[in-house]
């Protein structure tokens, strides 16, 4: 276990401080000191992570949030794969994937694939920007906590990373029969993929709350 | 077992799900992000179980429906997953055979079976190890996600493979019960509430002198 002695806080503490922590997994209950940048704090009972000091939180979960809502735009506005077959062509864009499938009857389907890959991604850049990049000035933005609880909520429904594995399998199902061409779309997906997974492994829960406390005194 | 670390129920505590706050529990809601508090998830067996009786029921029709229907030049095709799955390995394409085995038909039984067999130990009808039953808590809620790809392979094929009377592909019930598998054990893994197996342990150390009434080798 790794134990540390430095509790200076790298960022403003609410004034209703000490904090406690009590462990998501087996509830036992800890002090909560302050750990080193990088470092995290584990449960004494079972090991599980506890709070983790992530260095240059904002920074980061701003900056890539922002890059993921730029790809956003990007990839709903240029086609994600182009098939020709026999003279024809088709384009698969997020749009028609969702759409197409409410338009032959799978309504419910087509709502899921919707939100799974076009509305989760853009509640989790424009709520994870809103909460932070007004933080890095020491304020807070009307409503951010709420937008925060529900960011948070939001984040197992983003399959972005699964649909382009779906991409993947639908390329080797298809690639005998027609000619497949990858547009712009489907690299500003990809790229929107790892913005995603960047800005969510940038957030620092305890840091993000403390300053949203603090901003708020 | 003589090292008892507190916990925060015992102190009428309990931490937010959302920020992480430790606040009594009496409170009812967080002071800090306003999610309700609870020290243990409310039913969080009775809706575990619910839900996976729930995803068992739809995992029978999820494995026997055609999921779309692909028609070629007057062909009608109308493969199952599993179908979907031999044809890749019929054409020595074992990857992905392996990857969709994985995906679509591996991971929502293990976490039907997972989940069953920690909701027996939330409710101290088996005793495994608490290590073991973590790793297992972490692996459901890490693997759920990806069996969505094969609704993303009906979506990107329904959108894309449109060539009229050449070549058309429309999504079929198969589809639903197979995206209902995959949403509701996703509910069920949130709602287990991973803290009842310690409870259960706890409970375990300290009635030692009693043995449990039904032994079985």
């Amino acid at each position: 276990m790794r134990r540390t002695r430095i509790a200076r806080a790298t960022w403003p503490q609410p004034s209703n401080g000490p904090h406690r922590v009590a462990c998501h997994f087996c509830d036992t209950l800890h002090e909560a000191p302050a750990v080193p940048e990088g470092t995290a704090a584990r449960c004494r009972r079972c090991g599980v992570v506890l709070y983790q000091n992530r260095p240059a939180s904002l920074v980061r979960t701003t900056a890539f949030s922002l890059a993921s809502l730029v790809l956003i735009g990007i990839t709903h506005s240029f086609p994600f794969l182009v098939m020709k077959s026999n003279g024809l062509q088709t384009e698969l864009s997020l749009y028609r994937a969702a759409h197409e499938l409410i338009r032959e009857g799978s309504v419910v389907i087509g709502c899921g694939v919707g939100v799974f890959t076009t509305v989760a991604p853009l509640v989790m850049a424009v709520g994870l920007l809103y909460v932070n990049a007004p933080l890095l000035w020491g304020r807070a933005a009307p409503g951010a906590r709420v937008v925060a609880r529900w960011t948070a909520h939001t984040e197992p429904w983003n399959m972005t990373e699964v649909f382009l594995l779906g991409v993947l399998v639908s390329l080797m199902k298809l690639g005998s029969m027609a000619e497949l061409v990858f547009g712009v779309g489907f690299w500003a997906f990809a790229g929107l993929m790892v913005c995603m997974a960047a800005a969510v492994a940038g957030i620092d829960r305890n840091e993000l709350w403390d300053r949203l406390e603090v901003a708020d005194e | 077992m003589s090292d008892h670390l507190p916990k925060a129920i015992d102190e009428g505590l309990a931490g937010c799900h959302s920020c992480g706050k430790v606040s009594p529990a009496a409170l009812g809601r967080c002071p800090r992000c306003g999610s309700s508090l609870h020290t243990r998830k409310p039913a969080s067996v009775q809706r575990t179980v619910a839900y996976l009786l729930g995803a068992t029921a739809l995992y029978i029709p999820a494995n026997l429906l055609p999921v779309m229907t692909m028609t070629e030049w007057g062909d009608v095709m109308e493969p199952t997953i599993l179908e979907g799955m031999v044809e890749f390995w019929r054409r020595e394409a074992y990857p992905i055979a392996l990857v969709i085995f994985v995906a679509s038909i591996m991971i929502p039984l293990i976490k039907i079976v997972a989940l069953g067999w920690l909701c027996a130990a939330a409710t101290g009808r088996v005793k495994p190890s608490p290590r073991v039953l973590g790793r297992i808590y972490w692996l459901t809620e890490l693997l759920g996600r990806w069996s969505m790809v094969d609704i993303f392979v009906v979506s990107i094929l329904v959108a894309l493979v449109q060539f009229g009377t050449v070549m058309t592909v429309s999504p079929r019930s198969g589809a639903l019960a197979f995206a209902g598998v995959v949403v509701l054990t996703m509910f069920a893994a949130t709602s287990f509430d991973p803290r009842l197996l310690w409870d259960q342990l706890d409970l375990g150390e300290n009635s030692d002198t009693i043995p449990p009434q039904t032994e079985s080798e």
